[in-house]
């Protein structure tokens, strides 16, 4: 009954043997290689998180002898009324940043990508400038510019008499945030909405419809995944956050979990290693869900993008004067708030040695701000290793995501599933808790402690916090050489070692300058991995910043995020002179 | 002399198996067309000799070494292989000069610097790109492109050449002019080579021997001459050549001669694979156009149809002919008014085969 049901010449279910045999093990496909690559690096991002889960069921810090295993940690924290409030604000302040940040960067995102809006080139860029500066830099800045005693507000007290906003509270806070993180949410909106095919914009509108209710109706819909991707992901970054309620809540003691980590470090005089520990574990318990959201969200979305129209013509939707003016004054004033305020408050309180009520600041005008980075050594120091590890160590960076990077490409094997995981799990861990559980893991670990107190210590650290990024920016970079290429070196006789060395590498080398570049950003702005990690003698710029807001300061912290600013702006000026795909 | 040998190569993709026994040798001085509709194996059968996929079963030597045992689990690489492979895409490498891709089969097998140079310009004078050699592939046009990619897959003299559809992205008349200097190469170097093709017509020009393949198996091997005019099976004669096809029932079958009919319609064929044939079977027949002669008056075996149209091709005419459900093309010299004709289809050139069952 079935042999006469298969139609003759093609091949059935019992056409030869049903299940294929095994597959013979081919030499030089670079298993070892992949095989130890991918091990040693997923040592190198469990290691830490096994010691945060460990120290957590202990009773003491993980280097007392006296310490036992057990639940008590969790019973402290879990019955802290502290650790309650601090979870809930974490969640209204994450909430509340998707809630300002998702629709402003989405609007933003139409109007740069499918509007005939001016000066967008200029400010597609301009409109990015928030996330490459660091969140602590940002939050000073705001304190500086509209905190109680900052330039705006002063100004706004002698206009009005008095200040119409509070900074320091929790609305203030969020509102904060959700400006600052725009630029996420408009990144992936706006690369969703350049694959869009504008004919399906241009049907709407020979139909009648004006150009509000073309982007509500046609182009909202179309790019909905994109939106609630950047939704998934700005929620991990406000759990995550650590710079702005640091600076902004803590003068009001809202604090959220990260801050409420901090704290602890400072609460009881001795090391509360096991409550930080704790908290951590929560954190990665709400952290760890969202990612792996996200990763599910990608993949659907990428289906989505498949469906879309490919090479799709892109006719701007034409805005007209009117519209021209509400676009530019929305872009504007965002960039006033999110950009100017910040930045400039800093400038300013960086060259000026008083300011208050009825000051006139250019008879405060400066430089002795500066001149204290190069006589108090720890800030000069500061300074130098925060180049040695952004410049040295981002491009040691790039290399080694450049060897993780080859040990997965055109990877068949299981590894490759391993891989993929492991390169998630930092992305779940906030960079103060990467840094913490580095410390304790040059703590810990014997022959590593020699290396605390060095740069190596920090490097470590910051490559697994850049890891995600970085490893994607260079997939994204070898997966564009062809098959054949590497195929024909194969088979003209080279190894897979030589292809990768002589065909692979030469290749992807622009991508991997413009990799170094954004890399570079990454670890100059970074303040909250070293907190822990840094010492006397690796200090950095940013951690030197959260160190300093203890003691107050502020001269010194103006003078660091200025420099900081600077920093940022010539690594930013440098990666788009080597063609870094910044809006990937 | 014998430089490659295939044995019962058996490939699966997850479940599905894509090649299912394929097996040839092929000799110096001469050229092996892989020949099949796409998805038939060819170009996962080439990948197998290059060592670029892995297949699970099978033997493959090449020269005097052993590339693929499954019983002694011996898999080698494709650098360990000799062997030469031009790409479809050419993939020359963007990073190299001419030069440099030409050369580097040879820096890899350790050949020094002169002797590196003098082969280099050799094999470019012979391919008459020797002004070339300094140039990037993206200065190049296609067609140099393709001969840089021959030049850098020969240069270190491997044991066999592989070509995967190296003509696919040539224009028209650039194909046929290179179909006939690489067959002229090979044949002057005395290279064993294997030429993946989807067109029927570059393997019967270039080919010796023709492999046509259907779903991972060889159907039938060849010369030219012999794939193409005494095809076995129904699927290798309606590959190759412009063809009808008639789909009836047999009327009467004795010995090789076979009635064929349908709705109004009878012819005399020859049958080419007997299984299943027999009285009131479903068969059809293949019948090269260029076998069927149209007249505008009867004779000795014409059979009157009906002509609708008469197209202009250029060099002739293609008429449209139908009787029943039988519908017939065919060429000539001039132009026919439609109506009745009659068409001459010899009895030997109508190849009867069994019907595809419903």
């Amino acid at each position: 009954m079935n042999a006469n049901s298969i139609p003759a010449g093609r091949a059935g279910p019992g056409d030869g043997i049903p299940t294929p045999p095994p597959k013979i093990r081919h030499r030089g496909d670079a298993r070892l290689y992949r095989a130890i690559t991918i091990a040693l690096l997923a040592i190198a991002v469990m290691a830490p998180v096994g010691l945060i889960i460990y120290q957590s069921f202990l009773d003491g810090p993980f280097f007392s002898p006296r310490s036992t295993l057990g639940l008590s940690a969790y019973g402290y924290v879990l019955t802290d009324p502290m650790f309650w409030e601090a979870l809930w604000t974490t969640t209204v302040f994450a909430f509340g940043m998707v809630a300002i940040a998702v629709p402003l960067g989405g609007l933003l995102a139409f109007l740069l990508t499918r509007t005939d809006i001016r000066l967008k080139r200029t400010l597609e860029i301009l409109v990015l400038v928030p996330m490459f500066i660091s969140s602590i830099v940002l939050a000073f800045g705001y304190t500086v510019s509209v905190g109680p005693s900052g330039f705006v507000s002063m100004w706004m007290r002698s206009v009005l008499g008095f200040v119409p906003w509070n900074l320091y509270s929790l609305p203030g806070i969020i509102l904060i945030a959700g400006l600052s993180h725009v630029p996420h949410v408009y990144l992936y909106v706006s690369a969703a909405m350049r694959n869009l095919p504008s004919d399906l914009e241009e049907a709407a509108r020979t139909v009648g419809a004006s150009i509000w209710q073309v982007s509500r109706d046609v182009t909202l819909p179309m790019v909905l995944p994109a939106l609630i991707f950047a939704a998934a992901l700005n929620l991990l970054l406000g759990f995550e956050t650590f710079g702005i309620p640091l600076v902004l809540g803590d003068p009001n003691g809202i604090l959220v979990l990260t801050t409420y980590i901090y704290k602890l470090t400072t609460l009881f005089g001795v090391p509360t290693y096991q409550l930080m520990a704790v908290v951590a574990v929560v954190l990665i318990l709400i952290t760890l869900p969202l990612v792996f959201f996200q990763r599910r969200l990608l993949r659907n979305s990428r289906r989505y993008a498949a469906l879309g129209g490919k090479g799709a013509r892109a006719t701007p939707l034409k805005l007209g004067a009117r519209g021209q003016a509400i676009a530019l004054s929305i872009i504007g004033f965002w960039l006033f708030v999110s950009v100017i305020l910040p930045i400039g408050g800093i400038t300013v309180r960086a060259f000026v040695s008083a300011w208050g009520q009825g000051i006139n600041l250019w008879d405060h005008l400066t430089l002795a701000n500066f001149d204290r980075m190069l006589s108090v050594p720890s800030l000069s120091r500061g300074i130098v290793n925060t180049l040695l590890l952004s410049v040295l160590g981002g491009a040691a960076a790039v290399f080694l995501y450049l060897l993780i990077g080859l040990a997965g490409h055109r990877n068949t094997g299981h590894s490759n599933t391993v891989l993929d995981y492991i390169v998630l799990l930092p992305r779940a861990l906030p960079g103060l808790v990467v840094g913490l559980a580095f410390f304790w893991v040059f703590l810990f670990v014997p022959f590593l402690t020699p290396l605390r107190p060095t740069l190596i210590a920090l490097f470590v650290a910051y490559m697994i916090v850049g890891l995600s990024y970085g490893l994607r920016l260079l997939q994204g970079t070898l997966i564009q050489v062809a098959p054949e290429l590497e195929e024909s070196a194969r088979t003209t006789g080279a190894t897979i070692g030589r292809t990768w060395r002589d065909v692979v590498i030469p290749i992807v080398r622009p991508g991997l300058a413009g990799a170094w570049a954004l890399i570079m950003i990454i670890f100059l702005r970074d303040y909250a991995t070293g907190v822990y990690l840094m010492g006397a003698g690796t200090e950095v710029i940013g951690s030197l910043m959260v160190t300093l807001l203890q003691t107050g300061a502020m001269d010194t912290i103006a003078a660091l995020a200025f420099i900081s600013i600077i920093m940022t702006a010539a690594g930013l000026t440098l990666a788009l002179r080597l063609g870094a795909k910044i809006h990937d | 002399m014998t430089e490659l040998i295939v044995e019962n190569v058996q490939k699966w993709l997850g479940g599905l198996q894509i090649l299912k026994g394929a097996s040839l040798s092929a000799e110096r001085g001469s050229i092996m067309a892989l020949l099949g509709a796409s998805g038939s194996g060819k170009t996962t059968l080439l990948r197998c000799i290059a060592g670029l996929e892995q297949p699970e079963i099978g033997h493959i030597r090449i020269g005097d070494k052993v590339a693929l045992d499954s019983e002694k689990r011996i898999q080698l690489p494709p650098e360990q292989r000799n062997i030469g492979l031009v790409f479809q895409s050419y993939a020359l490498w963007p990073h190299r000069t001419v030069k440099e891709n030409v050369g580097y089969g040879l820096k890899l097998r350790g050949v020094n610097a002169a002797e590196t140079g003098k082969r280099i310009q050799h094999i470019l004078d012979r391919l008459g790109l020797g002004h070339l050699a300094d140039r990037y592939p993206s200065q190049l046009s296609g067609g140099q492109q393709q001969r840089v990619a021959i030049c850098r897959a020969l240069v270190y003299e491997p044991r066999v050449l592989l070509l995967d559809e190296p003509l696919s992205n040539l224009d028209a008349k650039l194909r046929e002019e290179a179909r006939y200097w690489i067959r002229k190469l090979i044949l002057d170097l005395e290279i064993c080579a294997i030429l993946v093709t989807h067109d029927q017509t570059e393997a019967l020009a270039a080919a010796d021997h023709i492999l046509l393949l259907e779903n991972g198996r060889i159907v039938q091997d060849g010369s030219p001459h012999d794939i193409y005019t005494n095809p076995t099976s129904f699927y290798a004669a309606d590959f190759l050549g412009a063809n009808n096809i008639a789909r009836g029932k047999v009327l009467t079958l004795n010995g090789n001669e076979v009635l064929l009919g349908g709705d109004g319609w009878q012819l005399n064929g020859a049958v080419r694979d007997p299984a299943g044939l027999a009285p009131g079977a479903d068969a059809q027949a293949v019948i090269r156009v260029e076998r069927v002669r149209v007249l505008p008056e009867p004779g000795a075996g014409r059979i009157e149809m009906q002509l609708d149209d008469s197209l202009y091709l250029g060099d002739r005419w293609e008429y449209r002919l139908r009787r029943g459900d039988f519908a017939l093309k065919a060429h000539g010299a001039h132009s026919l008014p439609a109506g009745r004709v009659y068409a001459d289809i010899p009895p030997e050139h109508v190849w009867v085969f069994p019907g595809q069952a419903a």
